[in-house]
């Protein structure tokens, strides 16, 4: 069996002094993708916000180790460059500030805190022009604004762009199929599963069956009221789609 | 339009200037860190078929005490006019926007917006604004706005998700709320305040 690489327990986290995590338990392995599941307000986003260290939201209780260091004591960009990655449900505009240079800004940051230089302009390009075109974004892109009048199909083309760019090693999308289209879901879908490797692992925060005919996982969990109430292997995502979440837990 | 830039406190700005017949007038006002004034300036528009376009960026970041006294003054009619203000308040600074929008009883047809927008980055910082309209005639489109605001809080989780570190990320944030007064500045220009950031 591969490595942990992320170990949560007995987690508990509020939001605006309401707990939303209730005690979750969950680990997941090098190369595994699991699915994480729920009814709406059953606290998926707040798992994410809380892996990647969003201030909003307050731990409690509970540990989350990452490679076996404490997760909860590194800023978000520190776990950023560990090689945790957030597809955000809501993708930020940054009006002013164009994709090339807040990628940059952001690849450099990583490289040097891994003790790697930065890129020079050409190799910085090149890797830009090949990450763009994995996603099916057009060149113009680059030197659009972060965000920016995008079509939610474009901001979610640009979260998976960014994480193809940043090559996390566990990477969490949260709602990647809110707003998406067929079409633009499959490319996101196929740049997913291109990234999948024994060594990365996935996180799929869905409300829906959709995304996971695209990007199958091997495990599934049910969240519901803050607590993981059911996991269990790909099967689980058609009784679901069968009976409803209230089958289930 | 082209628009003339004067630096505060290092080029004289006219301290009230007369548009007696239609023509365009495009001015930035550029305040850099360590400018301490008050900027008074007048505009005033006697004739139709004028345009003005002006706008502010100023960035203080120690203990700078910044005002801006801004009148447009609409005499005749049938004139546009726009007003774009936009800066960082750091350090211990103290910064005034006064603006006033005046259009006469005669002045109908006249067009004027005033817009200022002050981001606060320390909590040391003081902003104020007065934005005013005093408005005599009644077929006009005139409108003002003022904010006060602080970094967002979203925007900089997201770049800091992305590895971009914390002081990078709230200059890129800064340099986003700059933007819309960045672009009409020269290269050279440009790059001092954003180095200053």
């Amino acid at each position: 069996m591969s490595d942990i690489l992320l170990e949560i327990h007995d987690l508990h986290a509020n939001v605006e002094g309401k707990e939303i995590l209730k005690g979750v338990d969950l680990v997941i392995r090098e190369g595994e993708v699991h699915a994480v599941m729920g009814p709406n307000g059953a606290g998926k986003s707040t798992l994410s916000a809380v892996l990647t260290g969003n201030p909003r939201y307050q731990v409690t209780s509970g540990s989350i180790r990452f490679r076996g260091e404490d997760l909860l004591a590194l800023k978000p960009e520190e776990r950023a460059w560990k090689g945790i990655f957030l597809s955000f449900q809501y993708p930020v505009e940054i009006p002013g500030v164009s994709i090339t240079n807040f990628m940059k800004a952001a690849l450099n940051a990583k490289r040097k805190a891994v003790g790697k230089g930065e890129l020079s302009p050409a190799e910085y390009l090149s890797l830009m022009k090949e990450k763009m075109a994995f996603v099916g974004m057009g060149r113009e892109f680059a030197k659009r604004e972060v965000n920016v009048g995008f079509s939610g199909g474009e901001k979610k083309r640009n979260e998976v762009f960014q994480m193809a760019m940043l090559d996390p090693v566990l990477s969490i999308l949260d709602e990647t199929d809110s707003g998406m289209d067929v079409d633009a879901l499959k490319t996101v879908a196929q740049g997913v599963n291109s990234l999948r490797s024994p060594e990365k692992s996935f996180i799929v925060i869905t409300h829906y069956k959709r995304l996971l005919d695209y990007i199958v996982p091997d495990i599934v969990h049910v969240l519901k009221d803050g607590r993981i109430v059911k996991t269990a292997g790909r099967e689980l995502v058609d009784q679901i789609e069968n009976g409803g979440y209230a089958s289930i837990g | 339009m082209d628009k003339q830039i004067y630096i505060l406190g290092r080029d004289s700005v006219p301290e009230v200037i007369t548009l007696d017949s239609p023509r365009d007038l495009g001015m930035i006002l550029v305040a850099l860190p360590g400018t301490s004034l008050r900027q008074r300036l007048e505009i005033d528009i006697q004739s139709p078929g004028c345009e003005v376009e002006l706008r502010g960026v100023f960035l203080c970041t120690g203990q700078e005490q910044l005002g801006f006294d801004i009148l447009v003054r609409h005499s005749s009619g049938g004139s546009t006019s726009r007003q774009l203000f936009k800066g960082i308040a750091g350090g211990s600074s103290h910064t005034e926007f006064n603006g006033l929008i005046y259009v006469a009883h005669d002045a109908q047809k006249t067009k004027a917006w005033q817009e200022n927008h002050t981001l606060l980055v320390t909590p040391e910082a003081v902003a104020s604004a007065k934005p005013q309209l005093e408005i005599y005639a009644d077929d006009v489109e005139c409108s003002h706005g003022a904010t006060t605001g602080f970094l967002d809080e979203m925007e900089q989780f997201y770049m800091r998700s992305r590895g971009v570190p914390e002081a990078e990320a709230r200059k890129l944030q800064m340099i986003s709320f700059l933007s819309p007064v960045l672009s009409d500045l020269p290269e050279g220009l440009r790059d001092e305040l954003i180095n200053s950031l």
